[in-house]
C-alpha cells in the first residue's frame, strides 16, 4: 500500500479534529475556545487545500460563533486573516479594530503591516515588520520582511532573512519550512536562477511531500526551462487534485507557449468561466487574475482595465497599478498607461516583470531610450526575462 | 501579492500543540544512599510524556548539563545591601560562565526506541552509546565507572496544588478560556493572595462550579479585572478561605524520565573537595533543516552504538537543535520567571537577577499580608497591610527594601537530618538558591531541597515558606521550611479547608532503589 504523503496525513488529521470539535460546537452554551479552534481548523484546513467553498465554510463558522458568543478577540483576528487572504483588505483592517487586543497582538501587527504592503504604504510596511521582529523575530516575520526586501531589490538581505527563518523553523514545522524552501526558489526564478530554484522546490518536497502548491511551482519552472513534456504532466496531475482556475490558466499558458493553442483553448475557457463565476458572486480574490487574462491571453484591452480598475480601488499597490498601466496599453491608452506605469515604478519595487512592462510602455509611447534602460534593468535582474511570467 | 507572501498560510495564527514533549518538569537531585564503591549522586530531569509513557519524541533532544565545586563561602557576611547582593550575583555569574566548565549528559532516541546517550567533557573524556529505553542500566565508562541509568516512562514524581497556587497568583489560563490575543491577561492584576479576597468572583472558590479551575474553564469575561475590596472573604464562622486544597493536581498522571545514578568520582576528578554537584536540564527541539537530512546520521549511530567522541562532534550536533525548556530549581519558572519563554535561561538566568528582586516584592505584598491574617509572622515588610495588595515594581531598588529580609534570611531546616556529615554547611539563603537557577545538590546533606532536590521533598510548600519569618516561633520550634506542612499548625488556624496548602506525599510511594521514581500508572 502507498504510504500517505506528509500532506494527505496532515490533511487526515485535520479532518479529525474538525469533526471531533464539530460535535462540540453543537452544544450550549459554545465557549469561547472551542469555536475559536474549530474555526482556526476550518481555515487551516482551507489554507490547505486552497479551496474557495472552504474558506466560505470557514466565514460562516466565525459569523456564527461571534453571533453566539460575542466578538471574542482570536476570533476577530482570525477574520481578519480570512479577509486578508480573500484580498478584502478594508474589512481585514476593521476586523483587528473591532475589540481590544488583536492589534496590538504581535500576529494583528505583522498582518497591519501586510495590509500597509498590499495597500502601497512600503515605508509603513517596513517599520511595522522590523518593529514586530524586534520583539518576536518568529520564522514568518522573518519571511515577511525577507519578501519586502525581495521586492525592493535587496536580494542578499532577502537570502539572509530566509535563511534566519528557517533556522527558527523546528521539526514540528516541516510545511512551514517547505513554504520558506519555496519563497527562496521564488527569488531565484525571479532572477534566473533555475538551476537553484529547482533545488529548493525539491528540497521542500522532501520535507513536506505531496503538498500540490510545491508540485505547482515545479511545474511552473519546468514551463520556463522549456522541459514541455514534463511541465504539462504535471500540471495535469495537479489540476486533477486541485481544480483551481488559476492553475487552468497556467496550464493553457503552457500549451500557448508549446504553440499549441488549441489544447491551450479548454483551459482558458475553463479558468475564464471560473473567474467571472467567483467575481460575479462578489469575491474579488480572481480580479487581478482577469486582469492578466484579459490582458495577455484575450489581449482584449477593454476587459482588462475594467477588472484592473476593481482591483486597484481594493489593493492600491505597485502590482495593481502596474497591471492596470499594461491594460490600458493593451487598450491603446498610452498617456494613461505611462501615468500609472510611474505610480507603479514611484514604489521602488526592482522586479524583472515590472521593468518588461515599463519598457514596453515606454516604447510604445516614443519614449525609447527609457524603454532600453528599463530593459537593461530587467535584464540586469534576470537575464532571461523573457522566460518567466510572474504575477507582479 | 498576497498569493506569494502570506506565511500566515502555512504558519499556524494560534499555537495548536497542547502539551509538548520539549516541556520540562522537574529535576531532582541527591547523594544516593548507595555508596557501595564510592559516593554516588542521583540525577533525574522529568518531562512531558510525549508521545505517550515510555515512548520518546525523536525529534527531541534533552541535555542534563553537570557540574561539580566546592561548596560556597558563606556569601558578604553581614552586609545586607542591594549592592552586596548584586555584587553577589556578579561573582556567582563569573563562576558558572567563566570558571566552571559544564560536563553534560545528552539523549536523543530514534523511532525503534533505541537512546543514545552521550557523555560530554567529563573528567574520563567524552563518549556515547546506544541503549535500550525503559530498562535499568548499567553503562560502562570508557574510564572504569559504572552508571545506572533509565530513560523511560514513571509516574510523575512532581505532587502538589497546582490549581491553588494559580489561584494564589490569579492566573487566568488556568480558569478561563483567555484570548491568545490578549498577553496581558494572564497574570491579572488582583492582589496574589494566599487567603480568598472578599469579592474576588473571578477566582474564589464557587461551591456551584467546584471544579472550575481543575479542568474546567469559563470563557474569561470582559475586563476590567480589578478587585477593589478592601478585606479578606470570612465564613459565618470567621474562618478565612484557603487558596489551596492540599490536593495533588498530578494524581494519576505520568511523565518521562532521564534517570542517572552516577559517580562522583566520574563527575570530578577531586570529590573530596567538590563537595556540590550542580546540575540543570534542558530540552531541545531538532531545526526542520536538520530532519531533512536525519538518515545519514542516524546510520552513524547505528553502526557506532558505543563510540568515543570529540568534542567538536558534539557540538555540531548542537547547533542542529532549537533551546525549547530549562529547568533547574522549582518554581524558578513559574513563581519567579513568570513563564516567559525569553526567560528559558537554565543555569544562565543572571539577567533575572533584578527581575527576581521585583519579583519577590510583588509575591510578598500579595503573600505577606495573608500570613499575617493567619496570625504567623512573615518576612516581607507589608507595613501591617491588614489584606493582600497588588503591587509592581519597577527598579529593584524600590522593591528591596521590602523584600530584603526575605531575600537573606537563613532558611531554617524542621531539625539536623538533612545534614548527614556533621560539617559547618551554613543554611541557604533565597537568594543563593534561585540565581542562577541550577539544582546544587550538597553532597554533605540528604540532599534535601533547599540542598538538592529529594523526591519526597515538599517543594511547593517550602517555596512559600520563604515569606515566613525564619526568626519567629510555632508551638515553641522555630519556623523553618516545614512549618507550612504542619497540620497542627492548620488546625489552629482560622481558616477552611483545614490541610497543608500541598499534599505530603506523592499518590505512589517512591522506590527504594534505583530508579527511585514510582512506576507509571
Amino acid at each position: 500500500m502507498k504510504r500517505p504523503s506528509d500532506y494527505e496525513i496532515e490533511l487526515e488529521e485535520t479532518d479529525r479534529e474538525i469533526s471531533r470539535l464539530e460535535e462540540r460546537t453543537d452544544t450550549t452554551p459554545l465557549d469561547a475556545a472551542t469555536a475559536t479552534r474549530y474555526a482556526y481548523r476550518l481555515y487551516h484546513r482551507a489554507s490547505l487545500t486552497e479551496n474557495y467553498c472552504e474558506f466560505e465554510a470557514v466565514e460562516t463558522a466565525i459569523d456564527d460563533a461571534i453571533r453566539r458568543i460575542s466578538l471574542w478577540p482570536d476570533l476577530c483576528l482570525l477574520k481578519a486573516h480570512l479577509d486578508f487572504k480573500l484580498h478584502r483588505l478594508a474589512k481585514a483592517r476593521q476586523d483587528l479594530e473591532m475589540v481590544r487586543g488583536p492589534a496590538d497582538f504581535p500576529q494583528g501587527r505583522a498582518l497591519k503591516a501586510d495590509l500597509d504592503l498590499q495597500e502601497g504604504r512600503y515605508e509603513d510596511a517596513r517599520r511595522g515588520y522590523e518593529s514586530v521582529i524586534k520583539e518576536n523575530p518568529t520564522w514568518d516575520n522573518l519571511a515577511r520582511l525577507a519578501y519586502f526586501k525581495a521586492k525592493m531589490g535587496d536580494v542578499e538581505g532577502a537570502e539572509q532573512l530566509y535563511v534566519e527563518a528557517q533556522e527558527e523553523i523546528t521539526a514540528k514545522q516541516m510545511r512551514s519550512y517547505a513554504w520558506v524552501e519555496m519563497q527562496r526558489g521564488l527569488l531565484d526564478l525571479a532572477h534566473g536562477r533555475f538551476d537553484d530554484a529547482g533545488a529548493h522546490y525539491e528540497r521542500a518536497g522532501a520535507a513536506y511531500s505531496g503538498y500540490w502548491l510545491i508540485d505547482q511551482h515545479i511545474a511552473r519552472l519546468l514551463g520556463t526551462q522549456g522541459r514541455y513534456a514534463r511541465a504539462v504532466a504535471l500540471y495535469e496531475e495537479i489540476v486533477a487534485r486541485v481544480p483551481r482556475p488559476d492553475l487552468h490558466q497556467a496550464l493553457g499558458d503552457l500549451y500557448v507557449s508549446m504553440g499549441e493553442p488549441d489544447k491551450a483553448r479548454s483551459w482558458h475557457e475553463k479558468a475564464l468561466a471560473a473567474y467571472l463565476e467567483s467575481a460575479e458572486s462578489g469575491d474579488v480574490r480572481y480580479l487581478h487574475h482577469l486582469t492578466d487574462f484579459y490582458s495577455d491571453v484575450r489581449e482584449d484591452g477593454a476587459e482588462a482595465v475594467k477588472w484592473a480598475r476593481k482591483d486597484l480601488d481594493l489593493r492600491p499597490n505597485y502590482s495593481t497599478q502596474a497591471a492596470l498601466a499594461w491594460a490600458l496599453y493593451r487598450a491603446g491608452q498610452l498617456a494613461k498607461a505611462l501615468d500609472l506605469m510611474h505610480m507603479a515604478l514611484s514604489s521602488g519595487v526592482r522586479d524583472a516583470r515590472l521593468f518588461v512592462i515599463a519598457a514596453e510602455i515606454h516604447q510604445a509611447s516614443g519614449r525609447t531610450e527609457e524603454g532600453r534602460q528599463y530593459l537593461r534593468e530587467a535584464a540586469e535582474i534576470n537575464p532571461y526575462y523573457q522566460d518567466v511570467h510572474v504575477h507582479l | 501579492m498576497a498569493d506569494h507572501n502570506d506565511p500566515n498560510a502555512v504558519n499556524s495564527i494560534f499555537s495548536d500543540i497542547d502539551v509538548s514533549a520539549a516541556d520540562v518538569y522537574d529535576m531532582f537531585g541527591f547523594p544516593s544512599d548507595n555508596t557501595a564503591g564510592g559516593e554516588k549522586v542521583v540525577i533525574a530531569l522529568t518531562f512531558a510524556s510525549i508521545p505517550e509513557t515510555g515512548v520518546f519524541d525523536t525529534d527531541m533532544l534533552y541535555r542534563i548539563q553537570i557540574t561539580a565545586h566546592p561548596r560556597a563561602a558563606y556569601p558578604s557576611g553581614d552586609d545586607h545591601s542591594l549592592e552586596a547582593l548584586l555584587r553577589y550575583f556578579d561573582a556567582v555569574k563569573d563562576k558558572y560562565l567563566v570558571e566552571l566548565q559544564a560536563a553534560e549528559i545528552r539523549v536523543t532516541v530514534d523511532q525503534d526506541g533505541g537512546a543514545r546517550v552521550a557523555f560530554k567533557d567529563f573528567p574520563g573524556g567524552s563518549f556515547s552509546t546506544v541503549v535500550d529505553t525503559n530498562e535499568v542500566l548499567i553503562i560502562d565508562t570508557p574510564d572504569g565507572h559504572s552508571i545506572k541509568a533509565f530513560l523511560g516512562g514513571r509516574d510523575d514524581a512532581f505532587f502538589n496544588d497546582l490549581p491553588g497556587f494559580f489561584r494564589s497568583i490569579n492566573y487566568a489560563p488556568q480558569f478561563y478560556h483567555v484570548p491568545h490575543t490578549m498577553i496581558e491577561a494572564r497574570e491579572l492584576p488582583i492582589p496574589k493572595t494566599l487567603l480568598e479576597l472578599e469579592g474576588n468572583d473571578l477566582f474564589n472558590f464557587d461551591p456551584n462550579n467546584p471544579k472550575h479551575g481543575q479542568g474546567v474553564k469559563k470563557d474569561l469575561p470582559p475586563g476590567p479585572w480589578m478587585w477593589d475590596g478592601d478585606r479578606y472573604l470570612k465564613d459565618e464562622n470567621g474562618n478565612f478561605r484557603f487558596v489551596y486544597s492540599g490536593k495533588d493536581a498530578q494524581a494519576g498522571r505520568n511523565m518521562n524520565a532521564l534517570i542517572f545514578e552516577i559517580p562522583l568520582s566520574f563527575i570530578t576528578e577531586s570529590p573530596a573537595e567538590d563537595r556540590v554537584v550542580s546540575t540543570w536540564g534542558e530540552s531541545w527541539v531538532l531545526k526542520a533543516a536538520n530532519k531533512v537530512e536525519t538518515i545519514p546520521d542516524r546510520l552513524f549511530w547505528l553502526e557506532h552504538p558505543w563510540a568515543l567522541l570529540d568534542a567538536v562532534t558534539l557540538d555540531e550536533e548542537m547547533k542542529k537543535y532549537k533551546l525549547v525548556d530549562t529547568v533547574g530549581q522549582p518554581f524558578a519558572d513559574a513563581g519567579l520567571s513568570e513563564r516567559e519563554d525569553n526567560r528559558q535561561l537554565g543555569a544562565n538566568n543572571f539577567w533575572l537577577a533584578p527581575h527576581f528582586i521585583k519579583r519577590l516584592a510583588h509575591l510578598g505584598w500579595g503573600f505577606g499580608p495573608s500570613i499575617s491574617a493567619l496570625g504567623l509572622h512573615t518576612s516581607f515588610d507589608h507595613d501591617n497591610s491588614p489584606v493582600s495588595v497588588h503591587k509592581k515594581y519597577a527598579t529593584p531598588i524600590e522593591a528591596f527594601p521590602r523584600a530584603k529580609k526575605t531575600l537573606f534570611q537563613k532558611l531554617n531546616m524542621p531539625d539536623d537530618t538533612w545534614n548527614t556529615s556533621g560539617l559547618d554547611i551554613h543554611l541557604k539563603r533565597p537568594f543563593e538558591i534561585f540565581v542562577p537557577n541550577v539544582c546544587a545538590i550538597d553532597m554533605d546533606t540528604t540532599g534535601t531541597w533547599p540542598f538538592g532536590r529529594r523526591l519526597e521533598d515538599q517543594v511547593a510548600t517550602r517555596f512559600l515558606s520563604m515569606f515566613l519569618d525564619m526568626g519567629a516561633e510555632f508551638n515553641g520550634k522555630q519556623y523553618n521550611i516545614e512549618t507550612l506542612n504542619d497540620q497542627s499548625l492548620w488546625d489552629q488556624a482560622p481558616i477552611v479547608p483545614k490541610t497543608p496548602p500541598n499534599p505530603l506525599k506523592n499518590d505512589k510511594e517512591f522506590l527504594d532503589n534505583f530508579p527511585y521514581l514510582a512506576e507509571p500508572w
